[in-house]
């Protein structure tokens, strides 16, 4: 079958063949050597400063999470219950950046962020800081790029499970005597939860994967898993590590992929 | 939670989304640099300062993006088709094969085949990195499953009798699937070849580990100037990208229609 030989040449093979890169020693520069070994996968497991940019993926993947669940939540609750026609307009608007390249979307942070920027502009016009802060070329950055890229995934998941929930529900909560608040917390969010575990998993994947945004928005500087493994093959031309860490990398992502289907829910993509 | 909260916070988000899409084109304007905001003096200086490799680089991204959603077309509806149709053992892993290039992170694949290329140089003096060839065969691994995809989805409320009517009217196999199967599936096939055509012209990680020199596609080509100098320049080919892609997205939208293109993409 045609396609099938096509794929297993340009993707199957090359794939197996970084494994088997990440199962030899380093002997120089871009150079291995002919012995198998695990070595790569015990030091990478094992030196602290692997497990600290392991550790740093996740925990930056945790935040920009987080931060997604948090902006889309009222966003979703809005385009789930409006019957305004603006509504398909707002839509538009909110998968409209997915279309964009995202390389153009990371550099437009660039006059907002940096130190002459917008938003240090408008910091100090209003005397809330009197020094520039640092918001981009740094982890800071880095999640603001990545929760602007990832943040259309959360609120069309959301969008599509609250519309699920009955508005009566929250009628009659609040008929019943519920304040707004209770409302939320008691009836709409416990609903809520199989979506938005879906959708964390969905940006989380995404966030640990991506690799053009925490280069542009860190500044080369923030050690991720994706920027290590780029740095390993564009200047360190240490190929046995960078091919260790790619394929941990893919693992987790495998991992988190076949969690999501196990849970039914929409898979991550990571063609960007 | 109707109060004058919702609406700022509504608002708020709609500001952020769009925010950096509408500085670019604004900034680059801008006299007195790129990393200054509000701009406080016009130009449109950076614009004539646009160096001519990136209409090179916007020719091999538009070059490649077209072979590759071809070639992925070509190659993916027959081989989709065969996958949804055929009934044998192992069919479930072969389609899970297919589709798992967009499980695996970009980069991941990027690096997979910059070594492959090496080894392929080493063993047989074949140098596909850095080539044209190089990029169609890496942006084929997400372009294939992209329509295989969306073939699929387009396939699962295919009315067979519509086939067997054609045949049992005297259509040749042949017929058949170019009239009868291939319209059905039409507007799946169209969908899925946009998506692998959109993400073959902005994706960086693939295009730059197999690209080079004069082989370097647009998105890469930005990605790999920033790092050098990041000045007006780039700000003017950015907004060009935006209005570009605005005018494209408004052509889907009167076209195809936005909702119903990501509407098959789950």
């Amino acid at each position: 079958m045609p396609m099938m030989l096509t794929l297993a040449a340009v993707f199957v093979i090359p794939i197996v063949f970084l494994l088997l890169l990440s199962l030899h020693n380093m002997t120089g520069p871009a150079q291995v050597g002919d012995e198998f070994t695990l070595e790569n996968y015990r030091s990478f497991f094992t030196d602290t400063f692997y497990l600290r940019v392991m550790l740093n993926t996740l925990w930056l993947g945790g935040i920009v999470v987080l931060c997604c669940l948090i902006i889309s939540y009222p966003v979703a609750y809005f385009l789930a219950r409006t019957q305004s026609r603006w509504r398909g307009m707002l839509l538009f608007l909110v998968v409209s950046p997915l279309l964009i390249s995202a390389v153009v979307r990371n550099i437009g942070w660039f006059p907002i962020l940096s130190n002459a920027g917008l938003v240090n502009w408008l910091l100090m016009s209003l005397g809330i800081v009197k020094q520039p802060i640092a918001l981009i070329s740094n982890s800071t950055g880095v999640v603001i790029g990545l929760v602007h890229a990832l943040l259309p995934f959360m609120i069309l998941t959301l969008t599509t499970v609250i519309q699920r929930i009955e508005p009566e529900l929250e009628e009659a909560a609040a008929s019943l005597g519920a304040s707004p608040v209770q409302v939320f917390f008691q009836v709409l969010l416990p609903l809520s939860v199989p979506g938005m575990v879906g959708g964390s998993l969905l940006v989380f994947t995404m966030a640990i994967a991506a690799y053009t945004t925490p280069v542009i928005m860190g500044g080369n500087r923030v050690m991720v898993m994706a920027t290590f493994i780029g740095q390993q093959f564009r200047t360190v031309l240490d190929y046995a590590t960078g091919a260790t860490a790619a394929a941990v990398l893919m693992l987790l992502a495998a991992l988190l992929t076949m969690l999501a289907i196990r849970l039914g829910i929409p898979r991550a993509e990571m063609a960007r | 939670m109707k109060t004058i909260a919702f609406p700022i916070v509504l608002g708020l988000t709609f500001i952020f989304l769009l925010a950096p899409i509408m500085v670019v084109v604004v900034s680059s304007f801008n006299a007195v640099g790129v990393f200054s905001f509000p701009p406080r003096s016009f130009t449109t200086r950076w614009y004539s300062q646009i160096d001519p490799s990136f209409y090179h680089a916007l020719y091999v991204s538009v070059v490649v993006a077209s072979i590759t959603t071809a070639l992925a077309v070509i190659v993916g509806v027959p081989g989709a088709l065969a996958l949804v149709r055929s009934q044998f053992r192992g069919r479930a892993i072969l389609n899970a094969i297919c589709l798992s290039p967009l499980t695996v992170p970009a980069l991941v694949t990027g690096v997979a085949l910059f070594q492959f290329s090496l080894i392929f140089w080493d063993v047989f003096r074949l140098t596909i990195g850095g080539t044209i060839a190089g990029l169609v065969i890496g942006h084929l691994t997400f372009a294939i499953p992209f329509v295989v995809r969306a073939v699929l989805a387009s396939h699962t409320r295919f009315d067979f009798s519509l086939e067997e009517a054609a045949q049992n009217l005297g259509a040749t196999p042949l017929q058949t699937f170019f009239q009868i199967t291939l319209p059905i599936l039409k507007p799946g096939i169209i969908s899925g070849a946009i998506f692998a055509f959109l993400i073959s012209l902005d994706e960086v990680p693939i295009a730059l580990f197999m690209g080079a020199g004069d082989a370097t596609t647009l998105p890469v080509k930005i990605f790999t100037a920033m790092e050098i100098s990041f000045g007006g320049d780039i700000l003017a080919v950015a907004s060009l990208i935006v209005i570009a892609s605005i005018a494209l997205m408004l052509v889907l939208e009167k076209t195809i229609g936005l909702e119903r293109l990501f509407a098959t993409k789950q």
